[in-house]
């Protein structure tokens, strides 16, 4: 039973840590018995000397007027009373006076089940074992038969000694009968003009109250035993509902991979309401996006792969040619082509290492503000000292200049750069490029536009993706098919949104919003609050159109 | 030997390459950047033999070979593949292409199945040449000019490539080949072919036998080492 070997078996001992507080309990009651003896003594005591007294005040120990005396007390005390001379031999006797008058029975026994002594049943008797056992070490109650010597007949007890010699006596002796009762002797000394004349003898069982004990004490015991049950049964339970779905997830953790470290399968989500049906949706949810994420891994590395083919069987079939002509004219256009498709193989690794380092390193690197116009103003100025007086015009038109974005300058640059980059490519002689930046509802809102040809129907969902290449015309092989996926993967990253949409009456426009970063000298500001001034459009939005 | 061999490639220097070794062969080539040029032309003559890309834009190779086959289920077609899962599609449909190489291909490796495709192609046309050159074993046939085979007199449709792989494992029956071993005389003039091609052609083979003998199991796989063509027991 593995399942029961860690969790439960703590809970188990919890649980019965708790169930011994009733154990305490019954420890307490021993104090409580150590009072009630305390006081049946003081009660006899003070029975001891109201006779003593009233002996001494005769002036003379005889027994007629001791048993005179006891005959007067009328038998109502509990206790047997005995009055010894200065030898110890009896003068009087309580229990020789008759029967003693009924003592106020507690109502007879509640429940019949109870004629059986409490300390006498078999639960008891298991219970108090270890008691038993611990306080047999202990001093044992001295045995009743010493009280009386054997030969005279005189009461020669500790007890009685001690009150001879004028001090007070005290024993307890247990009755060699069948329940083992105890006795409570007690000894009182007579002095008669100042001499010890006798000593008054009280005894009493602790019967009475030791009965009422022994019940509290079952009953303490049985409610143990019903707590031990309980206990036993609660973690049975909390084992079943804790435990074994903890080994089930544990066992599926363990088979969620293969032994080649693939993922095989993942956790079905639960619908348990409960923190394990908790931690079971967060596992499936973490192997789903694991998953996720190792095919994303595999089928990139697969497209890389596929990618790397065609400029490699260029390559391949390439110079394998330029080897086999003779003319240095072919020849060097072999190794021309050969050249060129080396070139686009450094491009396709490039950037798709590139695309990976965002992928992985994105949230690592600074983000420092940006401010998105004068980054766009210097690449729109590069791109317009690159095209020369030529085919292409570049403008950039700016309505929200204070905007700022939090992001690298690096990572921004590569982003607008080949929205450009793709626009100008697009652009037929003569075309212009318009770049609009504006900041409005926390956002900066960037759009690249061309008029160029635009894009057909059928390719428009795939032109972000990896290694999605189209062209019109001309040679797609210049393109790697990752630009635009590069500029999706910073976008994303930062938490902005890229989009494609036709332009009229022709061309494309691309669509970048990045949230605006709020103002790093203002104090934060809620959300919705922050830069008023810097979100509104300013009403004179100035075109650049040298 | 001459003959018009069409070349159909979307990259600009695999079909120019490629153009030019054939033309010095001294075959006639034309070639196409997509499938929709090439099925254009097409339409009013057709080739003698096409060598294809799969991944193409408009119009793929593979709906390119769907449309040839529909006016001639004899036209030659070499597929020129880039992916791994790609070359098992093609190996797994029953399209009718006669090869299929890998890219990155060797030229010569083309050439060479350019030739033998085009060798089958005068040997069919010209049946009753009498110094046939057979090898068989047991109920198996190969006829090593035609590159065709036969198992029990019924002819195996046979790709060049398989063609090659089944006679270097039935020339010596009960011997174990490699993959490597297997690799080099299937593919004589390539260096760069993976050994799961293998697999894929071994796999193919099975297929096709089966297909004419459900009982069929001479080819053994012989784990960790290769396969081999299985000695007659009888």
């Amino acid at each position: 039973m593995s399942a029961l070997s860690r969790l439960p078996v703590r809970l188990l001992a919890f649980n019965i840590l708790l169930v011994f507080l009733p154990v305490a309990g019954i420890l307490f009651l021993d104090t409580y018995e150590h009072h009630l003896l305390d006081a049946q003594e003081r009660t006899m005591s003070q029975e001891g000397r109201l006779l003593a007294a009233a002996l001494e005040a005769g002036g003379d120990l005889d027994p007629v007027q001791a048993r005179a005396i006891l005959v007067k007390l009328g038998q109502r005390q509990l206790a047997r009373l005995r009055v010894v001379d200065d030898a110890g031999a009896v003068l009087a006797d309580s229990a020789l006076l008759g029967p003693r008058r009924p003592a106020p029975e507690p109502a007879a026994s509640p429940t019949p089940a109870l004629r059986v002594p409490p300390q006498q049943r078999l639960l008891y008797l298991i219970g108090s074992l270890p008691f038993r056992l611990l306080r047999g070490a202990g001093d044992q109650p001295e045995d009743e038969r010493d009280l009386i010597d054997a030969d005279t007949g005189t009461l020669a007890g500790a007890e009685v000694r001690a009150a001879l010699e004028g001090r007070y006596g005290a024993a307890t002796r247990v009755l060699g009968d069948a329940d083992r009762t105890v006795m409570l002797h007690i000894a009182i000394p007579i002095r008669i003009d100042g001499e010890v004349a006798g000593a008054v003898v009280v005894s009493q069982s602790t019967r009475r109250i030791m009965s009422t004990l022994y019940a509290v004490r079952l009953d303490v015991f049985r409610v143990f035993l019903a707590s031990l049950a309980v206990a036993v049964v609660l973690t049975l339970v909390v084992a079943t509902t804790i435990a074994r779905p903890l080994a089930r997830l544990r066992q599926r953790s363990g088979e969620i991979l293969d032994r080649r470290g693939r993922l095989t399968g993942g956790f079905e989500p639960s619908r348990r309401r409960d923190e394990i049906g908790d931690l079971e949706r967060a596992l499936a949810e973490l192997t789903r996006r694991l998953e996720a994420h190792l095919r994303h891994t595999e089928s990139f590395a697969a497209d890389v792969a596929h990618e790397f083919r065609n400029p490699l069987a260029s390559i391949r079939t390439a110079t394998e040619m330029a080897l086999e002509v003779e003319d240095p004219e072919e020849r060097r256009r072999f190794l021309e082509m050969a050249q060129r498709d080396v070139a686009r193989m450094e491009r396709l690794l490039s950037e798709a290492r590139e695309i990976s380092r965002i992928d992985a390193h994105l949230d690592e690197e600074d983000r420092g503000p940006v401010a998105v116009e004068a980054l766009l103003g210097g690449l729109v100025e590069s791109y317009r000292l690159r095209s020369g007086n030529g085919w292409t015009r570049f403008e950039l038109e700016a309505a929200g200049e204070r905007a700022m974005v939090a992001g690298s300058a690096d990572r921004l640059t590569q982003v607008f750069d080949n929205l450009l980059a793709n626009a100008a490519s697009f652009s037929p002689p003569g075309g212009t490029v318009v770049v609009t930046l504006r900041a409005a509802a926390g956002q900066a809102e960037v759009v690249v536009a061309d008029d160029g040809p635009g894009i057909p129907e059928e390719h428009r969902d795939r032109i972000f993706a990896r290694f999605f290449s189209w062209r019109p015309e001309g040679p797609a092989a210049e393109h790697t098919g990752l630009g635009l996926a590069i500029v999706r993967a910073i976008v994303e990253g930062y938490g902005g949104r890229v989009s494609w949409r036709p332009r009229h009456p022709n061309g494309s426009e691309f669509v970048v919003t990045l949230p605006l970063a709020s103002h790093p000298a203002r104090s934060p500001a809620p959300a919705g609050a922050a830069e008023p001034a810097a979100r509104a459009p300013l009403p004179d939005a100035h075109r650049d159109t040298r | 030997m001459s003959g018009t061999v069409a070349i159909v490639e979307d990259e600009k220097t695999i079909r120019d390459t490629v153009a030019f070794a054939l033309r010095r062969e001294g075959y006639q080539v034309v070639a196409y950047a997509d499938g929709a040029a090439a099925w254009e032309s097409f339409q009013r003559s057709l080739p003698d033999l096409v060598v294809l890309d799969i991944i193409m834009p408009r119009m793929d190779g593979l709906e390119l070979l769907r449309r040839i086959r529909g006016q001639s289920a004899t036209l030659p077609v070499i597929f020129l593949t880039s992916r791994d899962e790609e070359f098992d599609r093609v190996l797994g449909l029953e399209l009718g292409g006669d090869d299929y190489l890998c890219k990155p291909f060797s030229m010569r490796e083309l050439l060479a199945r350019v030739k033998v495709l085009f060798r089958r192609l005068a040997l069919a046309a010209h049946p009753g040449d009498d110094a046939e050159q057979l090898l068989e074993v047991g109920r198996l046939t190969l006829d090593l000019r035609r590159y065709t085979a036969a198992w029990d007199g019924s002819a195996l449709p046979l790709t060049v490539t398989e063609f090659m792989i089944l006679h270097a494992l039935a020339k010596r029956p009960g011997h174990v080949k490699t993959r490597e071993q297997l690799m080099v005389e299937g593919y004589p003039h390539d260096t760069f072919v993976s050994d799961r091609t293998i697999d894929s052609h071994i796999k193919r083979l099975r297929k096709k036998f089966v297909a004419i003998d459900a009982g069929f199991d001479r080819i053994d796989t012989v784990y960790g080492l290769g396969y081999r063509w299985a000695q007659e027991t009888a």
